[in-house]
């Protein structure tokens, strides 16, 4: 019992990481419809940015707060310069154009930083918990609260704000949102840097939880959350976190108790693959 | 003058569908500009919106060219258009479809106001605000449609095929919304139509499009008396 517990917490934890890689995904999916695969590579960026400021000054929150400007303003860039004169094009050519830029932001972090694995020995400023004989590690304590504070964070602005409701109209239909006044282009760049400051967060948590940081760590994420937005329904930011959740969950309970032969990274593609032949639209897409 | 069309062309890769198009409109007017499947209508109102730019031409509203204008930036100066098949915010609420009609003019415009006077003209919508637009029938979102265009109080409103889809009964309702808000508010519409009588019958002028191009032109009554008008759009 007490082993499953400590499973399913570092299961939700894993699903959280998850979470904030993907929320980028599934936000500029919905405005843009495009798959936004450079997004793994800004997570690496994040990482990295984070890493150099936390090695320059000591400061843990500066380098979130470093990192997540850096990351919006390459997500922007991006954006701009890659995606926006991609557009006229069909979907395929952003889609290659995402590729090589991810290629090309990994190949530039091995030029500047090696392609040695870099240590990341921060400790986030939480305490560790011992209940019931269960630990919770200050690490894992960071990460839940601060996805629950992001979570809370891009709720509140969908939800609840002007912007939120001009970034749902213009991921429904971005020509009729212009017609009302909304400024879709300015939309659709506040949502890179939403996501990329999002991304920013993940890199760092995740080079914390592992202690490292290396050129290619956004390799797996970068095609596990196109399977993510995918099982979640494309465009469906809920969708999004509810399957990363999921696929965390999942992975590490199978790996734990499951003698299954296969890798664990698997199995967020055996869901896809599910999730395409039986429910297209994902678990909560809706169908267009 | 409100607004001038001059000699606008539109074309989608090698395919014109409006080849030189000429009209204008004053204020107070309401204007139906008629024709049959693929005459052009829907890419004349498309690009004085700004959702599609004209390839030739040029748009002057209120004096002032906004050919290359962003559409947003025509909304904030009173353009609004109730699109072809109403094109509503399909996963948001009622409420939230009216709210995306005002954004950025909060400020400025009593809102709250401009709600219950919308609600006064369409109750069905007071009924249904928390209900999904997907959720509505055709009818019902094509009422949303209007009231979401007449929220930030337009000077120009543009009407694309409202009558289409719709029970006679409910055509005749919503012309006669548009005729009151012409008359009554003096609000300046034009009005793209397949059901040429139902619009030329609440109209001050008309034009006629063929193939891109504007092949008559005349006050609503002289259009209805025009035999070819009488062979081809009202059935005679």
């Amino acid at each position: 019992m007490r082993l499953f517990i400590e499973q399913l917490l570092n299961g939700i934890a894993m699903g959280s990481i998850y979470a904030l890689i993907t929320l980028g995904l599934a936000l500029v999916y919905g405005v843009m419809r495009i798959l936004h695969v450079a997004h793994a590579a800004v997570f690496t960026v994040g990482a990295y940015v984070g890493l150099f400021i936390f090695q320059a000054t000591g400061s843990l929150a500066l380098a979130f707060v470093g990192s997540m400007v850096a990351c919006a303003i390459l997500g922007v860039v991006i954006e701009r310069f890659v995606y926006f004169p991609l557009m006229k094009y069909p979907p395929f050519v952003p889609l290659i154009g995402s590729i090589a830029v991810m290629l090309s932001i990994e190949e530039v972090c091995r030029l500047v930083a090696g392609p040695y694995i870099l240590t990341f020995p921060a400790k986030l400023p939480f305490p560790d918990i011992y209940a019931g004989g269960i630990q919770i590690s200050s690490t894992l304590l960071a990460v839940y609260s601060i996805t629950a504070i992001v979570l809370f964070f891009l709720w509140y602005i969908t939800t609840r704000t002007e912007l939120g409701l001009a970034m749902r109209a213009a991921s429904q239909d971005i020509s009729i949102s212009g017609a009302m006044g909304i400024n879709s282009h300015l939309i659709v760049s506040i949502t890179f840097v939403l996501g990329s400051a999002i991304a920013a967060i993940a890199g760092i948590l995740v080079g914390i939880y592992y202690n490292q940081v290396y050129p290619t760590m956004g390799a797996v994420p970068a095609y596990k959350s196109l399977a993510l937005i995918v099982v979640g329904g494309l465009g469906s930011v809920s969708g999004a976190v509810i399957a990363s959740m999921l696929l965390g969950v999942a992975e590490t309970l199978l790996i734990g108790y499951a003698n299954i032969p296969l890798p664990r990274d698997a199995l967020a593609f055996i869901a896809m693959i599910g999730v395409l032949m039986w429910r297209s639209e994902g678990l909560l897409g809706s169908s267009r | 003058m409100l607004l001038e069309v001059k000699d606008i062309h539109v074309a989608y890769g090698d395919i014109e569908a409006v080849c030189g198009v000429s009209f204008s409109l004053e204020k107070d007017e309401l204007v139906s500009i008629i024709g049959a499947n693929g005459a052009g209508k829907t890419s004349i109102l498309n690009s004085i919106m700004g959702i599609f730019p004209p390839r030739k031409g040029s748009i002057i509203f209120k004096g002032r060219d906004i050919t290359a204008m962003p559409a947003h930036q025509r909304a904030r100066i009173g353009i609004r258009i109730v699109p072809e098949r109403s094109r509503l915010f399909p996963r948001l609420t009622v409420y939230e479809n009216l709210l995306t009609g005002v954004y950025g003019l909060r400020k400025k415009i009593p809102v709250d106001k401009r709600i219950s006077w919308l609600y006064g003209m369409f109750p069905i919508l007071k009924e249904r605000r928390g209900q999904l637009a997907n959720t509505l029938s055709g009818g019902e979102q094509q009422q949303l449609s209007i009231a979401r265009a007449l929220i930030s109080d337009p000077e120009l409103l543009l009407v694309d095929e409202v009558s289409m889809g719709l029970m006679p009964k409910l055509v005749e309702q919503v012309f006669g919304i548009l005729k009151q808000l012409n008359e009554e508010h003096g609000l300046t519409i034009l009005l793209v139509e397949q059901n040429a009588f139902a619009s030329l019958n609440i109209s001050t002028r008309g034009y006629v499009l063929e193939t891109g191009t504007c092949a008559l032109s005349g006050s609503a009554a002289e259009l209805m008396d025009n035999p070819r008008v009488q062979e081809v759009y009202l059935g005679h």
